[in-house]
């Protein structure tokens, strides 16, 4: 995706594509809402992360909903959907497919794993080792797969939807920070409101409430979207914020380490699909500030005068941009 | 940094022009402080930091040059300083201290001037140098300017010219801009500064500029103790000593033309008399006229002429006609103005009832103290009254006998222009009161105009034939003096009589003066009638206002006693048969209520007692004065009145009203955020903002967005309106005294949300 594109001569037209946006969208948000109630935020990460085609990490304590949320994403669009449930003896052929040799045409014939999916649950994915994790990682960031010499690209919309555990709960490896860049977005679903919960005891008692989600929409339709959220238009003095915010996790004392400039291209992307989904051909500062946190913080290291303050890496970014002018005309 | 300094004293140069006549004395001046520039530069290229050491040897340099300069022929190599060359160099300085001390200026340029102007320039330069530059207060150099300034402005009644003026402000402003320019270039900042934040600046000095020039027309008047004629007072009346009771005392002009120039119209003294109609107060009479100037002969305080119960009787004492009758006048001087040394005294006094030691002049009736003049002094006097007629004094004969001193003479050196003049109006008249009356005439038929500040005479040209013949502006003085030197000059003796006016009935047979009806009036000598004052000088209106023409002065064919009643409340249009009647202003409105002392203004009144519109410039200060509380409150107005018409402004408009309000601007809050959080604010009493003002800010920030995040946007018309209602309703959430403040002083005129100018990234704490 280039930086440089503009839009700007397509005036009406990107203004009813975005009204497409923003109702399948909608039909999406409605439909996974039946499953997980209260958690609008988190659902508009998520939306985002799959209009712009990134990944997403889901990082909570277990039990609150990590896989759900996966699960009815992929419900919610009629497409592949595969899942793999890491474990520490999990090999990265179990994820992206071996070559087996058929007997009958006396060949090697790839047996593909279940990355070749639109949407792939990792679930807890630190719990695999290393190894494995890299064999995913590689094919989140190359959207191919290559096994046996042989390069298989993936399927549009590819997207991960990777769910953890914190680093400090027994018998986890820890995604490497290199290995957390590669998700556009992390998000940590929380623990539901009281009356959510109770809603909850109600849907979950008699059946599964993911059996009656019916797909609203499908891989075509999320292709298409898309590539509309490409034109969403980005200002100059809007990527200049861009860079300026990224920039500034560099220059902070507080972090050990910085956004990488793969970070500026992902806040990018997620900035124009924040956009089209409140229904905008352009961005504004307001989608950079929503989507700083979740876009930057889990690439961040806090030094340890922020450890030794408590501060996460989550404030840190909040302080950032609390600071950081907005892009004004003079 | 030292080269500026250097053009700012440059700049200030022209401030003593005025002063100094004669080409090229700034020369070395000019010479000098450019040796001890180059030598602070030299130096502080070469040894990087000087500090201290540059003064030292700039100074060196400058003691150095003055011998070639000024002693160069005693000099080996016209350089070396021999005893022979400083003595030479203290010879010409004290020549020129002699100089300055005895001259007016200006001053011929000496070679002592020219050395003193040298050293004093290069000695403040060395200073401005050391508070420039090393000390880096380039404001500091403003006082040795100020300091420079003052010297004209006490020494030389013009003051400085405009010109001058704008050089050494040049100068001045040159300098701070260099040293703002350096500090800029040593801090990084973006040079030259962006035209708005120019503008914003001229704008903030602006307005600093008018509140200080609103503080000086305003704090004199409302500080007593700064009032000009405050000054004055201390300067009455110096005793220079009483060695054989011979007194010196101010010149009674200059105590005269300082009380006419005083700011406000201060009574000075009050009496009640059986008189109808008060004649003049007299204080001194000049009998002495050197070509330029009228002065008093030496007076004699002696037990002879200690003053006893009866005056002496003055010369040219009417014997054929003595008076008729006495009339009896209490006097009370005011107890705020300066003690009298001179009394103040109707004419032919015939005895003075005051306590203290008082002498007598026998000739002028003169009377006055050798002691430290008493305040507040209260004394009555008798006076003999008599009335003078133009028949009786037109009967006078050519040469008068009777008068001990030669009141006739007139300087040989005086410019024929005078002599041809006097000729010209009375050659062809035969009597002596006519021929006075012809002068009286000359100077009262409307060619001449009054005026308290008359124009500069040219440097060179007689004071008295330009005052006749050029400009013919001048005040009671010009008037008085020239009148007497041309009736001298048509052979009737002449002196000049100076004092006040009789004022303004104040009541029933009570009269107060005031420093505005200060006179000078010639007094000519008739054989017979005796000194007799005549009235040369405008008066009413434009003229002196309180003075008046005595009848027996409008000419021979003038009719007696004539014309109505004065009426009792208007003593000023008394010379009902004066050729001018309808001179006086307005019967209803007597011009000394008009400057009664409550309206002090800050501006200097013209002066006298005349109802000119002087007090205009005072009324328009004072009401400019206070109009500048107003001011920001009126430029904010402005800015918004300017902005609601531009849809494009509107945010703008809403950061500074947020700014006035104190609401707080967050330059890393986004529209739709800071619409957000001002739509969140609630009054006193918890109570939200109107549901229509928070609509407007969610519009106005949404199309604020549009306009500068979308790719092409263009303004809705609704942005004004918008920005209307929430002008209107977000004052509600703030207390009265923030609103009350937000009006009157608002913040944003001069404090801006202003972005990080070198580096937009913040740095953590």
């Amino acid at each position: 995706m280039s930086l440089g594109t503009h839009h700007g001569g397509r005036g009406g037209g990107v203004q009813a594509d975005v009204g497409e946006v923003v109702a399948v969208a909608d039909r999406i948000r409605g439909a996974i809402e039946t499953v997980i109630e209260g958690k609008p935020e988190v659902l508009r990460v998520a939306l985002t992360v799959l209009l712009s085609e990134g990944h997403l990490l889901i990082e909570d304590v277990p039990g609150v909903g990590k896989t759900m949320l996966a699960k009815a994403l992929g419900r919610a669009v009629d497409c592949s959907v595969r899942r793999v449930q890491f474990t520490p003896d999990l090999l990265p052929g179990d994820i992206t497919g071996v070559s087996v040799y058929h007997q009958e045409r006396r060949e090697f014939e790839f047996d593909p794993g279940p990355i070749f999916a639109n949407i792939v649950l990792g679930d807890e994915i630190n719990r695999a080792s290393p190894k494995t994790q890299a064999a995913l990682l590689e094919c989140m960031e190359e959207r191919q797969v290559s096994v046996d010499g042989r390069t298989r690209p993936l399927e549009r919309p590819f997207m991960v939807v990777a769910t953890q555990n914190p680093a400090d709960m027994e018998g986890t490896y820890a995604l490497p920070e290199a290995q957390r860049d590669r998700f556009m977005a992390r998000v940590s679903v929380g623990y539901p409101s009281p009356q959510a919960e109770l809603d909850m005891i109600d849907s979950h008692g008699s059946h599964s409430p993911l059996e009656g989600l019916a797909p609203v929409t499908d891989a075509g339709t999320v292709r298409h979207l898309a590539d509309l959220v490409r034109g969403v238009h980005v200002a100059p003095g809007m990527r200049r914020y861009i860079v300026d915010l990224v920039n500034s996790t560099r220059t902070s004392p507080e972090l050990d380490l910085g956004a990488s400039p793969r970070a500026t291209l992902h806040l990018v992307r997620a900035s124009r699909a924040h956009a089209a989904l409140e229904g905008r051909h352009y961005v504004v500062p307001d989608d950079v500030q929503n989507l700083a946190v979740p876009v930057l913080a889990h690439r961040l290291l806090p030094g340890p005068q922020a450890q030794m303050e408590r501060m996460t890496a989550e404030q840190i970014v909040a302080k950032l941009v609390a600071r950081l002018p907005v892009p004004a005309p003079r | 940094m030292p080269l500026a300094t250097l053009v700012c004293l440059l700049c200030a140069l022209p401030l003593l022009s005025p002063l100094v006549r004669g080409e090229d004395w700034w020369l070395p001046a000019v010479l000098m402080m450019g040796a001890a520039t180059a030598v602070s530069v030299l130096y502080r290229t070469l040894a990087g930091w000087a500090g201290p050491v540059v003064p030292v040897l700039q100074l060196a340099v400058v003691a150095l040059l003055v011998v070639p300069l000024f002693a160069g022929h005693l000099a080996p190599l016209g350089v070396v300083p021999t005893g022979a060359a400083v003595e030479q160099v203290a010879t010409v300085f004290s020549q020129g201290l002699g100089t300055i001390d005895t001259n007016t200026p200006p001053v011929t340029a000496t070679a002592g001037v020219m050395l003193i102007i040298a050293v004093a320039f290069a000695v403040f330069l060395v200073a401005a140098d050391f508070l420039a530059v090393t000390a880096r207060c380039p404001g500091m150099v403003g006082g040795l300017l100020l300091a420079l300034a003052v010297v004209p402005l006490v020494v030389e009644e013009s003051g400085i010219g405009a010109g001058a003026l704008v050089a050494c402000v040049f100068g001045f402003l040159q300098l701070l801009a260099v040293d703002m320019w350096v500090r800029g270039r040593e801090w990084g900042v973006a040079v030259p500064t962006p035209p708005l934040g120019a503008l914003q600046h001229g704008f903030t000095a602006a307005l600093a500029a008018a509140a200080a020039v609103a503080l000086a027309l305003a704090l004199p008047a409302a500080v007593p103790g700064l009032r000009t004629d405050a000054f004055h007072a201390l300067a009455e009346g110096t005793y220079v000593g009483r060695g054989n009771d011979i007194i010196t005392t101010t010149h009674p002009l200059v105590s005269m033309r300082r009380d006419l120039l005083s700011d406000s119209d201060r009574t000075v003294l009050t009496y009640r008399t059986d008189a109808e109609e008060p004649g003049y107060l007299r204080r001194y009479v000049l009998d002495e006229f050197d070509g330029v100037n009228w002065t008093m002969s030496p007076v004699d305080a002696s037990g002879d002429t200690r003053i006893q119960s009866e005056l002496p009787l003055p010369t040219g004492w009417p014997s054929t006609a003595p008076p008729q009758d006495t009339v009896t006048t209490r006097v009370s001087l005011d107890s705020d103005v300066a003690g009298m040394d001179f009394l103040p005294l109707p004419y032919w006094a015939r005895s003075v009832d005051v306590s203290g030691d008082w002498y007598v002049h026998p000739d002028s009736l003169m009377v006055f103290t050798t002691e430290g003049p008493p305040t507040g002094l209260s004394f009555t006097v008798e006076t003999a009254e008599r009335e003078v007629t133009a028949r009786e004094l037109a009967a006078a004969p050519r040469a008068p006998r009777s008068l001990p001193g030669d009141f006739r003479t007139v300087p040989a050196e005086l410019g024929g222009e005078v002599r041809e003049l006097t000729e010209e109006l009375t050659g062809h008249i035969d009597a002596p009161y006519l021929r006075a009356v012809a002068l009286q005439e000359f100077f009262t038929s409307g060619d001449f105009s009054y005026s308290l500040r008359p124009p500069e005479v040219p440097a060179g040209a007689d004071p008295l034939v330009h005052f006749l013949t050029v400009d013919r502006t001048g005040y009671c003085q010009q008037f008085a003096g020239a009148m007497a030197v041309m009736a001298r000059q048509a052979g009737i003796p002449a002196r000049v009589a100076v004092g006040y006016t009789a004022g303004e009935r104040v009541g029933d047979g009570r009269w107060s003066v005031g420093t505005g009806d200060a006179h000078a009036w010639p007094e000519l000598y008739f054989e017979g009638a005796g000194w007799v004052r005549f009235e040369p000088t405008p008066s009413g209106a434009g003229g002196q206002g309180s003075a008046t023409e005595p009848e027996y002065t409008s000419g021979a064919t003038a009719p007696e006693p004539a014309g109505p009643e004065p009426s009792p409340e208007d003593p000023d249009e008394e010379p009902s048969a004066s050729p001018e009647p309808e001179e006086s202003p307005s019967p209803s409105a007597p011009p000394a209520e008009e400057e009664s002392p409550e309206e002090v203004g800050a501006a200097p009144a013209g002066g006298g007692r005349a109802p000119d519109l002087s007090w205009l410039p005072a009324a328009a200060a004072v009401a400019g004065a206070l109009l500048v509380p107003f001011l920001p409150a009126g430029l904010r107005l402005a800015v918004r009145h300017s902005r609601l018409g531009r849809p494009g402004a509107a945010w703008r408009e809403l950061r500074d009203t947020c700014v006035d309000l104190g609401l707080g601007w967050d330059l890393a809050e986004s529209p739709r955020g800071t619409a957000a959080r001002l739509a969140a604010l609630r009054d006193a009493q918890r109570v939200p903002l109107p549901e229509q003002v928070r609509a407007a800010l969610h519009r106005l920030a949404l199309a604020e967005e549009r306009d500068r995040y979308a790719p092409a946007a263009s303004w809705g018309e609704e942005a004004g309106a918008d920005l209307r209602t929430i002008v209107g309703g977000l004052p509600a959430v703030r207390p009265r005294g923030v609103r009350l403040r937000a009006v009157l002083l608002p913040r944003s005129l001069w404090d801006r949300p202003r972005r990080p100018v070198a580096d937009p990234t913040p740095q953590s704490a």
